[in-house]
């Protein structure tokens, strides 16, 4: 193609009916999308069209996508929901804490709750609106994660994207606002594709929640990019909440780049979605970077949650740290993968992995696969996966003790995840995230009773 | 209060306990000492509801019910304790969370209001003084990283608390200095009344000189093969119980 302006015409060749019903959602708005007369948007918005032409949905020859079978996403048609909706009030959900709420109804922004106005020392704005007013501000920034890991999902965002939030937390800013993107889906069929810029300049401190809950019975597809940068010396704690309904469909990215001795902790609770794929890379990028990334799931049903993290240690004299625990009862399946990179020159790293997963049911599966590709030599790295079962000693003692066989589990259950959920770093935020496996268990033991599980 | 007749049970299908007759009354203690293999642990274990024995004939009356029917949380809630010989590890579980779930499970099974954490706190804390557990035991997971002896001591902590109708303690002795074992023996005889009842596993005379049995039992090959009283235990001591065995084949 040789940088000419390829014409939707160059694209329109054969294409699966999946691939080619985007490309013609892609035709319908594409009049309408934000920044399609900044060159530099425009460009990169046609390159990643053109990839998704290209390569199409995964497959399972698709290593990185063998054990996350696609089937009941792709033979759903899936719209963007284009109008706010009037009704804004989903105070029920809320968590106890949060100081300012960023809610998304079906994609759309809804604006701000609990509190009005941004935070002191944080900027906040649509995304649409930045690029109208200042077209080349999010350039360095917007897009840049396309240039690693980009599989279908993550450029159909791309491509389509109508708008999306930058958060900006400005130099030395040491907020202790809990901040929330707060998404909801409530139309069936709805194709929601958030898109999140978070700038932390050098020296800052912050928090921010992204919380996925839906209506029961919905099938949405959420396709999330978010691209997150630290600058030198900053900190962020990020928990990703996924309490979406049992029905949706969530592929959420998050791509994060770290500078010299900037800090990320990373939080991922997965209690709901039919089908999740997280993917999370890290690119550590300069010397002192740290990240910690700590996953917790609690499935049941059919759920498929699939954690797909990768890990790049660009630079010498860096850390990373993750530890993913899954309790998988009745027919759920969990995928962790967690590819390390370890760059030639990045001596010194230090990169440590663990998933542990207990298996409530003998129909569960989890598949983890742990990925170590090391260029350099002076490294300590390690991994370790572990799969077991509840212990049936402890739970016999419990038994022996009074306590009623769901208690007892409960109680097991509870020891072996909170080692994650006890990691949250606010209270409230630790609270909710406990609240929500509580509930999930409480179902499961609901099913247990009425005997649909052993 | 305890009614063993013709008991026998199996593990795996090899059959342990074989035709074992026993009966316990209220205000009794009573010891079962016998070789090892000989079906003590199976006992207490079957007793206890342990899943993986298997009752193949026999009944077990307790309180006047029958106590194979019940499920094992029935049975502790009932009034029934094991004094397990190897307490559990579990990591995560702490212990006084499992101590009060537990006790109350048992109060609101009885009939009795629950503890409050505060109440609660106030009683494990005078338990644990009387056992001679230190308080950091008490918010450490259960048994985890415990030493032999102060697992037992937590076993003896828990009967202190539930006070049991019948306590079942199997080889709570063993491995226990004689500082222990003095603790664990004051924590039994703190709960002897005319009410409750204990049936104290041993392979050892040991215990018995801190703890006196009004009745003494030697098991073997899964039976009882000679009753008496406590100076039973000390012919035992003397002899072995090959010397009991061969007693009891030429009687």
């Amino acid at each position: 193609m040789d940088g000419s302006k390829s014409m939707p015409a160059q694209i329109d060749m054969h294409h699966s009916p999946q691939v080619q019903s985007y490309l013609d959602l892609h035709s319908r708005i594409r009049g309408e999308l934000p920044g399609r007369d900044i060159d530099w948007h425009s460009d990169w918005r046609r390159g990643c069209l053109q990839r998704f032409a290209d390569q199409g949905f995964p497959t399972a020859r698709d290593e990185d996508w063998r054990y996350t079978p696609l089937r009941p996403v792709l033979a759903k048609q899936f719209v963007p929901s284009q109008k706010p909706h009037v009704e804004t009030r989903w105070t029920a959900e809320q968590i106890d804490g949060v100081d300012h709420s960023l809610i998304f109804v079906d994609g759309v922004f809804q604006g701000s709750a609990v509190a009005t106005g941004a935070p002191p020392g944080i900027r906040i704005e649509s995304i649409s609106d930045l690029l109208g007013r200042d077209p080349d501000y999010l350039r360095p920034y917007l897009g840049k994660s396309s240039e690693d890991v980009a599989h279908a999902f993550s450029l159909i965002n791309n491509a389509l994207y109508s708008d999306g939030i930058l958060i900006e937390i400005g130099s030395d800013v040491q907020s202790d606002v809990l901040l929330e993107l707060f998404f909801v889906s409530k139309t069936d069929a709805a194709l929601i594709l958030p898109r999140i810029v978070v700038i932390s300049r050098s020296g800052s401190s912050a928090r921010i929640i992204e919380r996925h809950v839906g209506q029961s019975g919905i099938h949405s597809l959420t396709s999330s990019v978010g691209e997150i940068y630290l600058e030198k010396g900053a900190y962020l704690n990020y928990h990703l909440i996924e309490s979406a309904a049992d029905t949706a469909y969530q592929v959420l990215g998050n791509w994060v780049y770290l500078h010299a001795d900037s800090q990320l902790d990373f939080h991922t609770t997965t209690v709901g979605g039919a089908l999740v794929r997280n993917d999370l890379v890290i690119d550590l990028r300069e010397p002192g970077a740290e990240c910690n990334l700590l996953g917790a799931y609690c499935l049941s049903g059919r759920q498929h949650v699939d954690n797909f993290t990768t890990v790049i240690h660009s630079a010498p004299h860096c850390n990373s740290n993750e530890h993913y625990k899954g309790v998988l009862d009745q027919r759920s399946r969990a995928v962790f993968h967690g590819r390390v990179r370890v760059a030639p020159d990045a001596q010194q790293s230090d990169a440590r992995q663990a998933s542990n997963t207990l298996l409530l049911s003998a129909d569960a599966e989890i598949d983890a696969k742990p990925q170590l590709e090391i260029y350099a030599d002076d490294v300590k790295c390690s991994h370790g996966a572990t799969v077991g079962n509840l212990d049936e000693q402890a739970m016999f003692y419990m038994k022996a003790r009074g306590i009623d066989g769901g208690t007892a589990r409960s109680m097991l259950i509870r020891a072996f995840i909170d080692e994650i959920l006890d990691a949250a770093e606010d209270d409230q935020v630790q609270q909710h995230v406990k609240t929500l496996v509580d509930g999930k268990m409480s179902g499961l033991q609901k099913s247990l009773k009425s005997g649909v599980q052993s | 209060m305890l009614i063993i007749n013709k008991l026998c049970a199996s593990v795996e299908d090899k059959p342990i306990l074989n035709e074992l007759s026993l009966e316990v009354n209220a205000g009794e203690v009573h010891a079962v000492m016998g070789p090892n293999g000989s079906g003590k642990s199976t006992l207490a274990n079957v007793l206890a509801g342990r899943a993986q024995y298997e009752v193949t004939a026999g009944t077990v009356t307790f309180k006047g019910q029958d106590l194979l029917e019940l499920d094992p949380e029935i049975r502790a809630r009932e009034g029934l304790f094991l004094a397990f010989q190897y307490p559990v590890e579990i990591p995560g579980v702490s212990n006084v969370h499992m101590l009060k779930a537990a006790l109350n499970a048992m109060r609101t099974h009885q009939g009795e209001k629950e503890l409050d954490a505060v109440s609660f706190l106030k009683l494990i804390k005078e338990k644990a003084r009387l056992v001679g557990m230190k308080q950091e035991f008490l918010y450490r997971a259960v048994n985890e990283g415990f030493s032999g002896g102060e697992k037992k001591r937590n076993e003896v902590l828990q009967m202190s608390l539930f006070e049991p109708m019948l306590s079942v303690l199997d080889e709570t002795d063993s491995g226990l200095d004689i500082d222990a074992l003095k603790i664990v023996a004051q924590g039994i005889n703190r709960l002897r009344s005319p009410e409750r009842a204990m049936l104290v596993v041993t392979h050892y005379q040991r215990l018995l000189g801190y703890i006196e049995p009004d009745f003494v039992h030697v098991l073997a090959h899964g039976k009882i093969i000679r009753s008496g009283g406590k100076e039973l235990a000390v012919e035992l001591e003397e002899h072995g119980y090959g010397w009991v065995e061969e007693h009891a084949c030429t009687d």
